[in-house]
């Protein structure tokens, strides 16, 4: 339905954008991204970012005064497709400097492509290791990858909770499994003993029983991997038993949203999740973002618009930086960026086995007062964090 | 005996039976309309999410307690279930079909229908009636001091509970002690015989039906409050209801009650002493168990004991 429409705009932008490129004072940038097809939501999130970015520096005065043209490029999700607009971007629009996409798998085709023709490409929201794994010296990665999603949460455990028994509940798919797994190496990194892990079947109406076993177990951490619903149930029945763990961890997007708050209610209070990106985080320009984004589009952004918006900055940032616009210079001022974004800091590190990875601390969420606040890192919160977290007998 | 060991069997065993008590519940409307028009109804869980958005719609347009809507629900539910005996399944009844049990398709055809509405008209959001009470409980420690274990009784599981106990006792009341609840049960034990004896057979069938999807509904308010609801939910507890039929012997009510418990009861020790993934397990074990060595279901033991059925 949207789709002709949305051709036609591209038609236009892509008219236009020529038309502008003639006058030789803009600077136009191709981005891959999943326009259409199952990944399509966060193409268009991402986007949208894009565009507002687009629009703030172009009204600042641009990049080195040349006004930014975006000429959005549909993969529909497709690595093949990512790879050949990533071909055409280099060889045909001579393209110094590539960045966007969405998906791991499409991130991976576009960085072998750049690194054999040597261009630079920043990866905005893959988040498969493996990425920057491979000793590529042209590719670039601002977000965390998958398995430092939950450092933040790790160093808040390591710092403050310091716990040294931990339960594990988690759903019985692909999703939950990886997380529990993940929590296990954890586990084992800090110490902590494994006392109980336990999977469910989504959709489960009474987590009494397993819970009573959780409860006799008595453990410190308390971590659950489970979409909303299940995570609002099992905080409720978790406080009808008075389990009174130190600390109560949430894995996974199920307890980051606000409907997690609305249906577990009180129960929800002082629980922490992790989180790559909040609306409310400190982070310099992050809440400006996330409202003018609100206002435009209805709802806030996901991480993925923060990641989209936040790149931009990057590129301006880096183009800015650059003694010349060639993809070697380019290269050199990318390594050497050191910038506050509202995503969060980007600079580019090698190390872990990394290469040109951003290695950030992510983010950590706690209820307070029936809100998300942003509780750690420190130095980036909303709030103070609760620890500890009262007793269930002693609240209210 | 270690006290922990006692606190975590003793708080199962209450899950256990709340939950029996709502399985039950459900169980109870499709063993009914077994009984009398010998045809599984499987939109019986499709028919409890219908009751479940009435539920969600009163709480939320009108600000309705779940636990009061089940008097608006229930009838309404009666009506819906009367409607579908008489003009979908009735005119079905009626045709000679190569398939010998068409009227089991037709309700797996009015499930997907109904399933697929919800969809059309309340998307596939996940919903939910945020109560006040949703997450309070009673605690043995709190009535008894010095109690050596804690237990906890929710509010909601049990004040559900009463009230699936309380509907069961009148559906008890309705089928032994008035003349219409005594023609639906001798429609049920001997279709023919009822006919002779100038009961209404039509009339029965059309009661029935409302009558079960009533209890149904009655089900829904009682589950909303402890959980959640998205359109295509019914599956399962059509499942669940199913299981429990077939354990308490097809069309016996007071099997269904003690398979709905048993059920309930089962799925929680499996929970705490197997592990919750093995909870659906179980529950085809029941299953294939009680068609394999109980092939009548609890109503066969009880009769074989002279309890009645």
């Amino acid at each position: 339905m949207k789709r002709p429409v949305f051709v036609l705009m591209l038609c236009l932008l892509i008219v236009l954008s020529y038309g502008l490129a003639i006058a030789d004072d803009t600077v136009v940038f191709g981005i891959p991204l999943p326009l259409t097809g199952s990944k399509a939501k966060f193409g268009e999130i991402e986007k949208r970012s894009y565009q507002i970015a687009a629009e703030e520096i172009n009204a600042s005065g641009g990049i080195k005064g040349k006004k930014v043209v975006l000429e959005f490029e549909d993969s529909q999700g497709k690595p093949e497709i990512s790879r050949a607009i990533a071909e055409k971007l280099i060889d045909v629009k001579k393209q110094p400097v590539l960045f966007g996409e969405y998906s791991s798998s499409c991130s991976k085709a576009i960085a072998a492509v750049a690194e054999e023709r040597k261009v630079p490409y920043l990866v905005v929201t893959g988040a498969a290791d493996n990425i920057t794994q491979q000793n590529y010296r042209y590719v670039f990665r601002m977000n965390p990858t998958a398995s430092y999603y939950t450092s933040g949460l790790r160093s808040f455990l390591r710092e403050v909770v310091k716990p040294k028994t931990v339960a594990i509940i988690y759903e019985s798919s692909d999703f939950g499994t990886k997380g529990a797994e993940g929590m296990v190496k954890e586990a084992k990194r800090l110490g902590m003993k494994v006392v109980l892990k336990e999977k469910y079947e989504a959709g489960a109406v009474d987590f009494k029983p397993i819970l009573s076993k959780v409860k006799a177990k008595r453990p410190d951490l308390i971590y659950m991997v489970s979409y909303v619903m299940d995570a609002a149930l099992l905080m409720r029945q978790i406080k009808e038993l008075r389990i009174d763990a130190k600390l109560f961890a949430g894995g996974a997007a199920g307890f980051a949203i606000p409907e997690f708050i609305e249906n577990a209610k009180d129960a929800a209070e002082y629980v922490v999740t992790a989180t790559l990106w909040s609306p409310q985080v400190a982070y310099p320009g992050a809440k400006e973002f996330a409202e003018k984004y609100r206002s435009r589009y209805g709802k806030y952004p996901s991480y993925h618009g923060a990641e989209a918006y936040s790149a931009l900055y990057v590129i301006k940032d880096v183009l800015e930086r650059a003694s010349a616009w060639t993809p070697e210079e380019i290269r050199k001022a990318m390594k050497e960026t050191n910038l506050m974004t509202a995503f969060g800091p980007v600079k580019f590190e090698d190390r872990e086995g990394y290469q040109n990875q951003n290695f950030m601390d992510t983010l950590v969420l706690q209820v307070i007062n029936g809100k998300h606040e942003t509780i750690w890192p420190l130095k980036y919160a909303s709030k103070k964090y609760v620890f500890p977290i009262p007793r269930w007998r002693d609240r209210r | 005996m270690d006290p922990v060991k006692v606190e975590v069997f003793l708080q199962t065993l209450i899950a256990g039976i709340l939950l029996g008590g709502l399985y039950a519940l459900i169980g109870l409307g499709m063993t009914l309309i077994m009984g009398v028009m010998r045809i599984i109804n499987l939109a019986h869980g499709e028919l409890m999410m219908v009751a479940m958005y009435m539920a969600y719609w009163l709480f939320t347009l009108l600000h309705i307690d779940p636990y009061l809507a089940v008097f608006i629900v229930a009838p309404a539910m009666f009506f819906f279930g009367m409607a579908i005996q008489r003009f979908l399944i009735n005119p079905v009844l009626r045709v000679e079909a190569i398939l010998p049990e068409n009227q089991v398709i037709l309700t797996v055809g009015i499930g997907m229908v109904l399933s697929n509405l919800a969809t059309i008209m309340f998307t596939s959001d996940y919903r939910s009636t945020p109560v006040e009470y949703a997450s309070d409980a009673w605690y043995l420690s709190d009535l008894w001091r010095s109690s050596p274990i804690e237990l906890s009784f929710s509010v909601p599981w049990v004040v559900s509970f009463l009230f699936a106990v309380v509907i069961t006792a009148l559906l008890w009341y309705f089928l032994t002690r008035t003349d219409t609840g005594k023609s639906i049960r001798a429609t049920a034990q001997d279709r023919d015989a009822a006919l002779l004896m100038g009961v209404n057979v039509e009339r029965m069938k059309l009661l029935t039906f409302g009558l079960g999807a009533s209890l149904v509904g009655a089900a829904g308010c009682l589950f909303i409050p402890l959980y959640y609801l998205y359109p295509a939910l019914g599956g399962r507890f059509t499942l669940i209801a199913f299981v429990i039929t077939i354990l308490g012997g097809l069309g016996s009510t007071v099997g269904a009650i003690i398979g709905g418990v048993l059920l309930g009861v089962f799925e929680s020790m499996t929970a705490t002493y197997l592990g919750m993934g093995w909870a659906p397990v179980g529950r085809f074990i029941i299953f294939v168990a009680a068609l394999v060595f109980l092939p009548g279901g609890i109503a066969s033991v009880l009769r074989r004991r002279r309890l009645g059925g």
